[in-house]
């Protein structure tokens, strides 16, 4: 039983040319393959462009927000609940950090809860409860002077505190910077 | 001259031109033949011209010339495997049809369905006919499985054959998921949106695989496209590729694993024998196939036209609103289930491929050689309680589940849900009497008396809501939410335009935790030709 494996290993022929070749040959058609999926990989990948989802939103001036404390605005072309809470303006991705549906805010409970599984969180994005993995997910907000462009505050994905700024000063959401939520604990 | 015109030679001669072009057409098999197989005789000729229509015949050359008799038993195969086949070839045929209307675009799909229901003739029937075929196929090919693995014909030669019938699973519940989203309704696009975003917990290329999968962040006119094509064009491609192996496998090699009790049992060696005796394809396999096959046929169409089987179809889809209660499709249940349990890339990804692999390598794995039940304890424990498994972890992924919406929102969209069918809207129009219903401890029995034969129908939905209502605020040991405290609440019917009544559900109580008074209320509209008959 045991000398079989060395009487193979005596009678194994050392590579020849042919062989050599037709391996080289068969790694190349290997390599082929991989360029061949690269390729469809890239053909079929879907490219973004600028100003549709994905680009940078203007949603108003600071006077036109919600005042602090008041229930979440929606913003459906973007995707954003724009949430003044009192630390300041939070813009959160509207889809549920679970599987994807998109919650809506519960004006009774004074929270968002997501209508296929039930998670819920806080205006400010925060996890509560519910079988979702992580807090909600938040665009870089920033206020711009409109007249200059000039950026007065921001980006940042936490919430923008908009004591001192011009009550004109625009509000602009990046949708292509997303900063994932904290994993529930 | 006269001679060569006798008429019996002329007979003869035209009779052997018939037979040879009949032998040509049929692949082997003469006049006399034929007529031998519909009187039900032994082959006329040697050698047997029956098999030589397996030789040359392209279309019978992938059937077998034969089962072993033992193996055809109606208690040993139930006929899942050829049921499966049988509605996957039912899918290519009414799918085929179904593409004649249908237009894979979100601004035209949902009115080509809606034309298809109300404007082709049969248009109904096809697309009830796909549906439950679709679902016939998952449950087949599911039960066809467990038959499979119960019966232990997996081990030895067949080894191979399992692992491209895994394959075969998930070729069918991928045909199935593609399909579903084409209607484009809610059901559909939100039933989607959570199968993919369970590709999305896969980690590092999970983002990709959604994009890939969708076409674009969110699920749009690219991905809608892409799955149509997935559903008409890649999978079926796949499933007659892998279904050609699969079967060739079973028709031309090791054919339908005899009984276990025929291989190993204790029996004589004249009814092993008897067991291993011929059963021919032509003619008693394709007479019982064609049997089968009108069989099957006459199931669905009675499913559709008496069992009153319908393929569901919500309202048209929008992106901007999650309808309550929504949910994968049934056969991805134990999947939601698994995914309220942990968290998501374990469940929702590493655990579902574990078991896939462990799946594929049952038969590598189980090395006992026995096949029959008794003498496999172990694996068979184990298919029970993973069947048991899967019913448990399905009823987990149920939205009633673990979820934890508020008692007012859960009694009205129990009464009138937001999609899909509900009791108010099975209520008959004539029945939804205007006037204002109060919930209260002893509801009246009839609540309109007003009519000749009272409102039984609207009456029984009334009380369903009264009595969820009472529950809710008086019963003893209820979580918090799902408490309604000093609860009122009244259902009011209203005359709103011709032939249109509203229903306006509103519930008034005090919530647990501030003492504030808080309501909830919902308006449905009905239309004499939208509700029950």
């Amino acid at each position: 039983m045991t000398d079989k494996p060395d009487q193979l290993a005596e009678k194994r022929l050392p590579i020849n040319r042919r062989e050599f070749l037709n391996l080289a040959w068969l790694a190349s058609l290997g390599f082929l393959t991989l360029d061949i999926a690269g390729v469809g990989y890239l053909f079929a990948m879907p490219i973004f462009k600028e100003g549709e989802f994905g680009g940078v939103v203007n949603v108003g001036t600071v006077s036109d927000l919600p005042p602090a404390g008041s229930p979440p605005a929606n913003y459906p072309k973007v995707k954003v609940w724009l949430s003044n809470t009192d630390q300041g303006a939070v813009a959160l991705y509207k889809v549920c950090t679970h599987l994807g549906c998109l919650y809506n805010w519960n004006n009774q409970e004074g929270k968002f809860i997501c209508p296929c599984h039930g998670s819920q969180f806080t205006a400010e994005g925060e996890y509560i409860q519910g079988p979702a993995p992580r807090s909600l997910d938040k665009f870089a907000i920033s206020a711009v002077n409109p007249q200059t462009g000039e950026v007065l505050a921001g980006p940042t994905p936490g919430p923008l505190p908009l004591d001192g700024l011009p009550s004109d000063a625009l509000i602009q959401i990046d949708t292509g910077d997303k900063t994932q939520g904290a994993p529930k604990s | 001259m006269l001679k060569s015109l006798n008429f019996q030679d002329l007979r003869k001669k035209a009779g052997s031109a018939i037979d040879h072009r009949v032998r040509i057409i049929t692949a082997g098999m003469g006049l006399d033949e034929l007529r031998a197989v519909v009187r039900g005789d032994p082959p006329t000729e040697k050698p047997n011209p029956r098999y030589k229509v397996h030789t040359t015949s392209f279309l019978f050359h992938i059937r077998p010339r034969y089962y072993e008799k033992g193996s055809t038993i109606l208690s040993h195969t139930f006929r899942l495997g050829f049921f499966t086949a049988f509605f996957f070839f039912l899918e290519l045929f009414t799918g085929l049809i179904l593409m004649v209307y249908y237009t894979p675009s979100p601004g035209a799909a949902y009115q080509s369905i809606l034309e298809l229901e109300s404007n082709v003739f049969f248009g109904q029937l096809m697309r009830d006919m796909h549906r439950l075929g679709a679902e016939a196929m998952v449950i087949f090919t599911a039960l066809h499985m467990l038959r499979t693995y119960l019966t232990g014909s997996y081990k030895k030669d067949r080894s191979f054959t399992w692992l491209t019938g895994v394959i075969l699973l998930g070729i069918t519940l991928g045909l199935s998921f593609s399909g579903y989203l084409l209607p484009w309704d809610q059901l559909a696009y939100w039933a989607v949106t959570i199968g993919t975003s369970m590709a999305e917990a896969a980690p590092i290329f999970g983002e990709q695989v959604n994009l890939l999968l969708r076409g674009a962040p969110d699920i749009g006119a690219g991905g809608l496209l892409r799955f149509y094509l997935g559903h008409v064009v890649l999978f079926p491609l796949l499933a007659v590729l892998v279904i050609s192996i699969h079967y060739y496998k079973v028709s031309r090699e090791h054919g339908i694993s005899l009984p276990a009790k025929y291989e190993e049992g204790n029996v004589s060696a004249e009814v092993k024998k008897n067991a291993k005796s011929r059963l021919d394809f032509i003619p008693d396999l394709l007479s019982h196939e064609v049997f089968l096959t009108t069989l099957g046929l006459l199931a669905v169409v009675a499913g559709i036209v008496a069992l009153g089987y319908s393929a569901p179809l919500e309202s048209h889809a929008n992106p901007q609103q999650t309808p309550l209660d929504t949910k994968a499709p049934w056969y991805f249940w134990w999947l939601q289930g698994m995914l309220k349990l942990g968290d998501k890339s374990v469940m929702g990804i590493i655990l579902p491929t574990i078991l896939v692999l462990v799946l594929l390598a049952v038969p590598y794995i189980d090395r006992n050689p026995h096949r029959s039940l008794f003498k496999r304890p172990w694996a068979v424990s184990i298919g029970i309680l993973s069947v048991i498994l899967l019913i448990v972890l399905s009823y987990m992924g149920l939205p009633t589940y673990g979820i934890e919406m508020p008692a007012a929102t859960r009694i009205i969209q129990d009464v009138a849900p937001e999609e899909g069918p509900g009791p108010l809207y099975e209520v008959p129009f004539d029945q939804l009497q205007p006037g204002v219903y109060a919930v209260s401890e002893n509801p009246p029995d009839e609540l309109c008396p007003q009519i000749d034969f009272g409102c039984p129908v609207f009456t029984e939905v009334f009380h369903g809501y009264n009595d969820d209502v009472i529950h809710a605020s008086t019963a003893e040991g209820l979580e918090p939410y799902q408490q309604l405290p000093n609860a009122e609440a009244v259902m009011v019917v209203e005359d709103w335009q011709n032939d249109l009544r509203k229903v306006t559900m509103r519930i008034t109580w005090d919530d647990v935790e501030s003492g504030e008074s808080t309501t909830y209320e919902k308006h449905v509209f009905i239309h004499r030709n939208s509700g029950g008959e």
